[in-house]
């Protein structure tokens, strides 16, 4: 197991971004600045910087609006930061690319292509061969539950069988890093669980780095080994939690541990705390 | 019940057109004048001019003309639209040029173009072509506007770059749009088509009808407009059929047969 060691103030984590750890994902003082229509601009993200080890799942938990996507954008390559420098594997990141796989709230699959059309897609376009792409295809699909579904459009799915696709064709092409955008914000409580356990399933076969955003308290310490809590506007990391809780975790028996428990509350308090910080603020 | 019910959805645009014939029919006996034949006598025409060589080699003439005008319109269009639904400099540069030519009726320039390019094929389909433009430039826009960015951003990821994504991203997503604005420049191809020929008489369908006016042959001319009309269903259905194979992943749309495909 690849726990990141427990480090609690920003300061630390720029001194281990400059360390060459066994670090996926290297976010360096990261400032993203909007134009507005109005005269002053918009300081989505200030001086944001983290670490991310190989292996490791990390949540990034905040209020809407405290640029915790754009943060995953960033990363994705799809965001330039204005100020400030994003690694992956030691190398700035300059654009997308398929060692970082989105997946997103909104699902984004392609609606002319069917279930198995939507998975091969990244497979064939990195040059697998049409048999080869199809078996690891229908493999995947098995995984994520929707065996039979192969031939199925996107229209003819429910928003959780959505999302199993997208993370399916993610999956697909072997990305190094996942990236998830609030990927069950859409989904009913019921099939957000489900897909919550599902979730870490798979993740506990080959243990890719994942990069989790939620406003969820509770799925982020279910899910991940370290949360970043974020303040709103500027965005900016209020504190990193090591969620040292044991693994494989089951949903029954986490919901019933006081260690479990005590994260979420300590957390829920964080967040109240920055919601009053906003609000007093002229 | 149900088998009823699909029955008469099936046949309910064949009693439209049955309907249409039987008022047009009780008009023209109630009115008995020369110049609005009925519709008896007006179908009554129509094997006639069928089976005329000249009105046949008129007729696929016109057909020719507007097949052309309309495919290269559509090639040209497609692109345009596109490029100009994903790129604010494209769409910022021939949007003004859109907006000025769009509510010019396109036949009214058709003086202008004889007086450039003659009173031939090419005039007319050029015409045509300016005609079917808009609407598939207008509906290629939107559709290639409406792309969800994170459709775009998943392709980026998996490797595809800017080009790869217009193709083999915007344009599918945006078939269902496209086509929709196909139909209505193919509806939109037989008006200019007929206008066209009306305007520089020489031959085609617009021509047979504006001639048997000309003669006071009032069934051929009414039979004409009931060829040029079935024409068009025709090929609107033709159409709808091969739109429906195209896009039959994409949202349902109207439960009501528009069209008789």
């Amino acid at each position: 197991m690849n726990i990141v060691p427990s480090r609690s103030n920003i300061d630390a984590e720029i001194a281990a971004a400059r360390k060459p750890a066994a670090a996926m994902i290297e976010i360096d003082r990261v400032s993203q600045v909007f134009r507005t229509s109005g005269r002053q601009d918009h300081l989505a993200l200030s001086e944001i910087s983290l670490t991310i080890g190989d292996g490791a799942f990390v949540s990034i938990l905040g209020p809407s609006g405290c640029g915790k996507s754009t943060l995953l954008y960033i990363v994705g390559g799809f965001v330039n930061p204005t100020r400030g420098v994003a690694k992956v594997k030691g190398r700035a990141i300059t654009g997308p690319g398929p060692d970082r796989g989105p997946v997103f709230q909104e699902f984004a699959l392609f609606p002319w292509k069917s279930v198995l059309g939507n998975v091969m897609y990244g497979p064939r376009q990195q040059g697998v061969k049409s048999a080869d792409a199809e078996a690891q295809s229908r493999a995947l699909i098995e995984m994520v539950g929707l065996k039979g579904f192969e031939h199925f459009y996107p229209k003819e799915l429910s928003g959780g069988m959505k999302q199993r696709v997208a993370l399916a064709r993610t999956l697909a092409y072997h990305p190094a890093v996942l990236l998830m955008d609030e990927p069950f914000g859409a989904l009913d409580a019921h099939t957000r669980t489900r897909l919550q356990n599902d979730l870490l399933n798979i993740w506990e076969r080959d243990r890719k780095t994942v990069l989790f955003v939620t406003h969820s308290v509770d799925e982020a310490v279910f899910l991940s080994d370290k949360v970043v809590v974020m303040t709103r506007s500027p965005g900016r990391i209020k504190e990193v939690v090591d969620i040292d809780l044991p693994r494989p975790r089951r949903r029954a028996e986490l919901l019933l541990d006081p260690h479990y428990q005590k994260y979420v509350v300590d957390i829920e308090r964080m967040i109240d705390d920055t919601s009053v910080e906003d609000e007093l603020r002229p | 019940m149900i088998a009823a019910r699909a029955l008469i959805a099936r046949a309910a645009p064949w009693l439209a057109c049955l309907g249409l014939l039987g008022a047009w029919q009780a008009a023209a006996l109630i009115i008995n004048t020369d110049s609005f034949p009925t519709a008896w006598e007006a179908i009554r025409a129509i094997p006639s001019i069928l089976g005329d060589k000249e009105s046949l080699i008129n007729i696929l003439a016109s057909l020719r003309r507007m097949a052309i005008g309309f495919g290269a319109a559509v090639i040209v269009s497609i692109p345009l639209g596109l490029m100009m639904g994903r790129s604010r400099a494209v769409a910022a540069f021939f949007n003004p040029l859109l907006m000025v030519t769009y509510p010019v009726p396109k036949a009214a320039l058709m003086p202008i173009i004889m007086l450039w390019l003659g009173v031939g094929d090419i005039a007319k389909m050029l015409v045509i072509f300016l005609g079917v433009s808009l609407p598939v430039i207008y509906h290629s826009f939107q559709g290639a506007k409406a792309v969800e960015e994170k459709m775009l951003w998943s392709g980026a990821a998996m490797g595809l770059w800017a080009p790869q994504r217009m193709i083999r991203i915007v344009l599918p997503a945006a078939l269902p749009e496209i086509l929709t604005g196909c139909r209505t420049g193919l509806v939109l191809a037989l008006i200019t088509m007929v206008t066209s020929e009306m305007i520089a008489r020489q031959s085609g369908a617009g021509n047979i009808l504006f001639n048997a006016l000309d003669m006071g042959q009032y069934d051929t001319v009414y039979a004409m407009i009931i060829i040029i009309g079935a024409m068009g269903i025709g090929l609107d259905a033709a159409f709808e059929n091969l739109r429906g194979r195209l896009v039959k992943w994409s949202e349902p749309g109207f439960e009501i047969p528009l069209s008789f495909a």
